[in-house]
C-alpha cells in the first residue's frame, strides 16, 4: 500500500472464522449472493481463484449490468487477498483491493483496503497524505 | 468525471510540494513569485508544479498585467473524495452482506444438523 494514492479502508468484525469469511471471496455461487446490492435483481461470478487468475462480477442491474473484473495478486488463505478491480466507477482503471482477516476470538476482522494505483507520474514520489490531503482541501471555501 | 482527468488530477496531488501548493492558495491567491519566496525551490520549478496543478484544473490563474495571480479551483478535489466515499459505501454495504451471508450459512449449517439429530 503506498500513502500517495487516494486510500479507503473499510472494516468489519463478523462472528464466523477467517477460512468461512475468505472462502466466500472465492466462492463463484458466494459471491453471486453477497455481491449483490440491494437494488440489483441478480449478480453472476466467475473465479479463477489461483494468482494471476481472474474473476469477473456481473451485477444485473434492471437497466444496465455493472461489470466488475480483476485479477489475483495474492491468495494467502486465510488470512490475505490481493485482486485488481476496475469497473466502470474506477473509469475501467485498474485500482487495487487488499482483504486481511484476523482471528479476535470467536470473530475475524475483515480489514479491506481500496487504493488507486499510482500511474508512472506518480509512482516515483514522495510519502504523503493524499486522501487526508484531499478531503480536506475539498472543504475549503475556494472553488 | 473523465478518466483522463481523473489520471490528471491524480498526478497532480502525488507530490508534496504541490499539495503544499495547493494548501498555500486555500489560504490565500498568490502569485507566482510570491509562492516561488515561500517554498525552497526555483522560480523555473515552482512554475513546472503550477502548470500541472493548471491542467489538473486545481489553479486558475488570472492575469493583471504583468501580475499573475493564483487561485484555487478545489472543485475536481471533491470529486476525488466522492469517489472515496462511494466506494467506501459500496464496501461497508457489501462486507454487512457478507456478515448477513456466512450467518445464514452458519444457521443453514446447524438448522440442517438438528434436523440429523432429530431423524
Amino acid at each position: 500500500m503506498t500513502a500517495d494514492t487516494p486510500t479507503l479502508t473499510v472494516e468489519r468484525e463478523i462472528e464466523a472464522t477467517a477460512e468461512e469469511l475468505f472462502d466466500a471471496w472465492l466462492d463463484p455461487e458466494s459471491l453471486a449472493v453477497w455481491m449483490r446490492p440491494g437494488d440489483i435483481p441478480r449478480t453472476d461470478a466467475t473465479v479463477d481463484a489461483r494468482v494471476g487468475g481472474t474473476f469477473k462480477i456481473v451485477m444485473h442491474g434492471s437497466e444496465k449490468d455493472y461489470v466488475h473484473t480483476g485479477t489475483y495478486r495474492r491468495i494467502d488463505r486465510p488470512k490475505k487477498l490481493v485482486f485488481t478491480w476496475v469497473s466502470e466507477a474506477t473509469y475501467q482503471r485498474e485500482t487495487l483491493v487488499t482483504v486481511v482477516f484476523q482471528r479476535t476470538g470467536k470473530k475475524t476482522k475483515v480489514i479491506l483496503t481500496h487504493e488507486q494505483l499510482p500511474d508512472e507520474a506518480a509512482a516515483n514520489s514522495h510519502r504523503g497524505g493524499w486522501t487526508s490531503a484531499i478531503e480536506k482541501l475539498a472543504e475549503s471555501k475556494n472553488g | 468525471m473523465t478518466h483522463g482527468r481523473l489520471d490528471l488530477l491524480f498526478g497532480a496531488v502525488s507530490d508534496p510540494t504541490r499539495r503544499a501548493i495547493l494548501a498555500r492558495l486555500a489560504v490565500k491567491n498568490a502569485r507566482v513569485t510570491e509562492l516561488a519566496e515561500d517554498f525552497p525551490i526555483s522560480l523555473n520549478s515552482t512554475s513546472k508544479h503550477i502548470k500541472m496543478l493548471e491542467r489538473a484544473g486545481l489553479v486558475h490563474r488570472l492575469v493583471v498585467g504583468r501580475d499573475h495571480v493564483l487561485s484555487l479551483n478545489a472543485a475536481p478535489l471533491r470529486d476525488a473524495a466522492a469517489w472515496i466515499e462511494t466506494y467506501r459505501r459500496f464496501w461497508e454495504d457489501r462486507l454487512a452482506a457478507l456478515d448477513a451471508f456466512v450467518t445464514a450459512k452458519r444457521a443453514g449449517k446447524t438448522a440442517t444438523a438438528k434436523g440429523r439429530t432429530r431423524k
